[in-house]
């Protein structure tokens, strides 16, 4: 399998591999990972994947948000000697440029700057490979990238040059095409758009979650915490018809007539894709039948900005408060007035495990369900995802996105089943797991500062 | 919105509405017709999932005649154009939708439906 180089951004490195998979298989291209561990750790921003065709490193660099470039690979090494061996052993690979092609050689790093001198060194040490071809700085027809990996500073400054040439290892290859969809994060950008509120997802986020649901023409994807529309913003983008909905009609809507999600839509080009949205409790909701979303794509109320609710009221009413409710209720309203019932609170490890059982009802068979799931990190265990699962959901993908004393699962599980399954019944009231899920009570941890109460300690 | 593809998916849920409680009948629907793009591969996709007579009886109140009484077994360009015509660039952006069995009313408003249902209609 011909092998190509890797430059990924050095952000969300944990959703790096995830992404890489979703547009594979949504593109129906085979991907062989390096066999080494070492070079599949995404703490480094390269690696070296096995394609069938070059053509696939160029649509996953234009798809993938975490892409920065792709090469034709062509060596590597610990040293430049080592590199050196790995190139004239690779020779088949370049040999077809060497007589009558203009060419540009580039050498550079992450994490450094390379001196000027050292960058000439390097690029004559190259000279055994004999191109003939003219160079061209300005439109070659192929650019050589040499490339030294160094370790990351995790912020800390060095001073300029220092530790020059410490490189933790070395790459060569042939430019392919840089990564096209990275520029789609400042299109989406949350500050740019025409409607937006304090739920808005960030855009470089909203777009992995999009790539994680494999949005694409022809599928239909479901969002029943839509709020002000993040995600349906990139999924229409790729192609893919939404449907969203919401308990809280006016987070749709903003303050003008034309609701704020499809003005946002409509700056995006996409609002003829966002196929209905609709206010009511997803615990109480008009779905017909099941099995009809390829995927749903959500930021599920975690409490921190906008809390878990639903339909009911904490305490039961008195009868006589319950006849004033209900004829306060069938009274004529002003249509500038809707009826807003009680709600109560609705807590977040529930929540979590009735959408798992929604989405297997909702979606069709091979769909994926994709959502963020809130955790404090250091009570975190594998387990919590597990106690939410049901039979025929399984999970693919769990990507942290660590915000320090806490942190947000981007989960993706897939309906594995083909079997049919009852709505679910959202009863609050269900057998309490063995282990409690550190995401429950997660508002409270929040507001604590994740501190263990006085009594604990 | 709401588009009629919609429509179709939505059944009253009120407590103990279990029955009759579909198609909902549109009221002082006030329509809006916008293009979509056309994907006929989405449309066949999607055909197994359509209450045909409720699809058709809506488009007909809402005016639009184009499709046959009886779901056709050959899916031809003509049928399939009108279908999404009817599916998909037909809006109510105003008015509301009644429940047939219970009479719950939801209301639309700028093409958004309140499906919320009032402190007594839930189990
Ligand atoms: C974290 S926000 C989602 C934000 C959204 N991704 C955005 O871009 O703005 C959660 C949303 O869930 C809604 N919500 C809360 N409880 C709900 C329920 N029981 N059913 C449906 N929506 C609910 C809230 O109104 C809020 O808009
Ligand atoms: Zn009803």
């Amino acid at each position: 399998m011909p092998q190509f180089l890797f430059h990924f951004a050095q952000a969300h490195n944990d959703f790096r591999l995830p992404e890489l998979e979703s547009i594979a298989e949504l593109l129906g291209i085979s991907l062989s990972w390096p066999s080494e561990f070492e070079y599949r750790d995404t703490a480094r921003p390269f690696m070296i994947l096995g394609l069938d065709q070059e053509e696939h490193a160029r649509l996953l660099a234009r798809r993938c948000i975490l892409i920065k470039a792709v090469y034709e690979f062509y060596a590597q090494g610990s040293t430049y000697e080592e590199l050196h061996g790995s190139n004239r052993r690779n020779q088949t690979l370049w040999k077809r440029y060497v007589e009558n092609t203009s060419f540009r050689f580039l050498v550079t790093s992450s994490q450094h700057k390379i001196p000027q001198m050292r960058q000439r060194e390097v690029i004559e040490s190259f000279a055994y490979m004999g191109f003939l071809g003219k160079i061209d700085m300005k439109n070659p027809e192929i650019i050589l990238t040499c490339f030294e990996e160094y370790d990351d500073r995790h912020g800390t400054t060095r001073a300029k040059h220092e530790g020059d040439g410490q490189f933790r290892e070395v790459f060569f290859g042939r430019l392919l095409e840089e990564g096209s969809a990275r520029q789609l994060i400042a299109k989406f950008d949350v500050k740019k758009r025409a409607y937006f509120g304090n739920t808005s997802m960030e855009a470089e986020i909203s777009l992995l979650m999009a790539n994680q649901t494999q949005a694409s023409p022809g599928k239909l994807i479901y969002d029943p915490f839509i709020g002000t529309g993040s995600m349906s913003y990139p999924t229409s983008h790729f192609g893919a018809f939404v449907i969203g909905s919401d308990i809280d009609g006016r987070q749709m809507r903003g303050k003008q007539k034309t609701p704020g999600v499809i003005r946002a839509a409509n700056q995006y080009g996409t609002a003829a894709r966002i196929i209905d949205l609709a206010t009511f409790d997803i615990t109480r909701n008009p779905w017909r039948c099941g099995e009809l979303f390829d995927s749903i794509v959500t930021d599920p109320p975690y409490g921190v900005r906008a809390g878990a609710k639903r339909l009911g009221r904490k305490k039961e009413l008195p009868d006589y408060k319950k006849d004033l409710c209900l004829q306060h209720t069938l009274n004529g309203r002003p249509d500038d007035q809707p009826y807003i019932p009680p709600t109560k609170p609705y807590e977040l490890s529930h929540l979590a495990a009735d959408l798992v059982l929604l989405a297997r009802y909702l979606l069709k068979p091979n769909g994926r369900l994709v959502f963020f799931l809130p955790t404090v990190t250091d009570e975190y265990e594998e387990v919590d995802i597990h106690t939410m699962l049901c039979e025929g959901m399984e999970v693919i993908a769990n990507s942290l996105q660590d915000f320090g004393s806490w942190g947000r699962r981007l989960v993706t599980i897939k309906k594995t089943t083909q079997g049919k399954y009852s709505p679910p019944t959202f009863e609050p009231t269900r057998e309490e797991t063995a282990r409690i899920p550190a995401h429950r009570d997660f508002r409270e941890k929040y507001f604590q500062g994740f501190k263990p109460k006085a009594d604990e300690t | 919105m709401v588009r009629l593809i919609t429509h179709n998916l939505l059944a009253c849920h009120a407590k103990d509405c279990n029955t009759n409680n579909f198609p909902l009948a549109f009221k002082d629907a006030q329509l809006e017709i916008r293009e979509a793009e056309f994907n006929p591969e989405f449309l066949k996709g999607f055909l197994p999932k359509i209450e045909w007579t409720a699809l058709v009886d809506t488009a007909r109140q809402l005016g639009d005649t184009s499709l046959p009484l009886e779901q056709p077994e050959m899916l031809d360009d003509e049928f399939l154009k009108n279908l999404h015509h009817v599916l998909l660039e037909i809006h109510v952006e105003e008015g509301s939708m009644t429940c047939p069995n219970c009479g719950h009313v939801y209301p639309i408003s700028n093409g958004i439906p309140n499906m919320l249902l009032a402190e007594h209609e839930i189990g």
